[in-house]
């Protein structure tokens, strides 16, 4: 069975932090290096996200096969649906793996919530945890499960840090003293930024630089 | 069938399992479920006191969980204690076609699944368990709820009554819970409905465990109209 498992990456992070446009940037990154991507975004309250994903990255741009962005709603409880009872996104999850064998990686987007937010193991193989910095530069020395036990820290919205009184380097001590050896990268997923190496950090350390399954010709 | 008397030691570890199998901790999913009330509550007939939730799953379980979920649950039973496959999955497939609203076949089916692999996560020895699961991975059933419930509850020798009390049960729960997520009550009132509820949860348990497959029915139009508009909302917190 676990061979036949298709690499799960867990995204999580408060409200507005940027998952989905995080998710925006890297899809068509790996997409160009021909990884076929699945998603499933859990959404509080509505399927906005989702439906967005569905209209950017497949409709629009064909990066994707519209039925491969599927839309959850979590019962009002997002950590506990990634973690505690990964029931329905497990089951989700192996339906898209039945239905698509072909695709390289799935991603998993959490539905937004506090600093304590994890991925249960079973529902995610590694997770990346993303803030921005309108919270203040305080946001990593605050820890919490998430900043401190993802696998990747991404720091989202660092072109309006001077605007919001923000101290990247303070943030990047606190997150080096906090995570220790773990990695950490500034982003600003309305132009791009840093999202290059979230990219390369996916292939690195998710698919383990494996090929493309289909590789186009 | 020969009497067998349990010891206090077996008498105590079902007990355990039943408390665990009906614990909101166990992992079904059914947190993400309101089976229509997130509808209601958008709608314009909205629930204004603890007493109309109350008789509301009331409704639910007269008309719906009891002559359909709770007797396919107990005709479940009658095949799995001779081992019959085929017939279990005759079960599986009934009240799977009985569940006429997608977003609530679909919600039913993925519990079911998931109760399954978690079960047989640590029963793994159960070999109907194991059949019933290769018939769901060979697509001959689809794992809904009420069957999955059974095959668990048989695997960790929970009687059939008492499994019964346990899906009932553990729909109230979903429910109150569910409205106590929407705001509709208050905790104190939702236990308290929950207490109110038990006298219900027997009887239709009662009335409706033996029921035989070929009498199973639900009838309660407004509840699938709900759950129908449940399934057009736009913006929604639960899965159904």
């Amino acid at each position: 069975m676990s061979s036949r498992r298709i690499p799960r990456l867990g995204i999580g992070g408060p409200v507005g932090s940027g998952k989905t446009m995080l998710i925006e940037q890297v899809v068509p990154r790996l997409a160009s290096r021909g990884y076929k991507v699945g998603i499933v975004s859990n959404d509080v309250v509505s399927r906005e996200d989702a439906e967005r994903m569905r209209r950017s990255l497949a409709t629009e741009r064909g990066l994707m096969c519209e039925d491969l962005v599927v839309g959850l709603a979590t019962g009002g409880c997002p950590h506990t649906a990634i973690r505690e009872d990964p029931s329905m996104n497990i089951s989700v999850v192996e339906e898209m793996e039945s239905k698509h064998r072909d695709i390289d990686l799935i991603l998993i987007e959490s539905g937004g919530d506090n600093i304590t937010t994890t991925f249960s193991p079973v529902l995610a193989d590694h997770f990346i945890y993303i803030i921005d910095v309108s919270g203040g530069d305080k946001y990593p020395r605050k820890r919490g499960l998430g900043i401190e036990s993802c696998d990747l820290l991404v720091i989202n919205k660092i072109d309006i840090a001077p605007y919001v009184g923000a101290d990247l380097s303070i943030m990047e001590r606190d997150a080096k003293v906090i995570r220790g050896s773990k990695p950490y990268v500034f982003v600003n997923c309305k132009n791009g930024q840093g999202t290059d190496d979230v990219t390369e950090h996916i292939i690195r350390d998710v698919l383990f630089e494996a090929p493309p399954k289909v590789v186009k010709r | 069938m020969e009497q067998k008397y349990m010891s206090i030691h077996e008498i105590s570890i079902e007990e355990i399992s039943m408390m665990q199998l009906s614990d909101s901790f166990f992992p079904s999913g059914m947190f993400t479920t309101s089976s229509g009330l997130e509808a209601l509550f958008y709608s314009n007939r909205k629930i204004t006191d603890p007493d109309q939730l109350r008789e509301l799953i009331k409704v639910y379980l007269e008309h719906q969980i009891g002559p359909a979920d709770c007797s396919a649950l107990g005709n479940s039973y009658e095949h799995l204690q001779r081992k019959d496959l085929q017939k279990l999955v005759e079960v599986d497939n009934i009240i799977f076609s009985m569940k006429l609203i997608e977003e609530i076949r679909n919600a039913s089916t993925r519990s079911g699944t998931q109760v399954l692999k978690c079960v047989s996560s640590f029963r793994t020895d159960n070999s109907i368990l194991n059949r019933y699961r290769e018939a769901i991975e060979n697509k001959r059933a689809s794992g809904v709820y009420p069957v999955a419930l059974a095959v668990c509850s048989n695997a960790l020798g929970i009687p059939k009554y008492k499994a019964g009390l346990m899906m009932l049960y553990g729909f109230t729960v979903s429910m109150v819970g569910a409205a106590l997520r929407l705001g509709m009550l208050q905790h104190f009132d939702g236990q308290r409905i929950i207490h109110g509820l038990k006298p219900s949860v027997s009887e239709i348990v009662e009335k409706n465990i033996g029921r035989p497959l070929t009498g199973m029915w639900q009838f309660a139009p407004d509840i699938d109209i709900l759950q129908i508009a449940h399934e057009r909302m736009s913006s929604k917190m639960f899965i159904t």
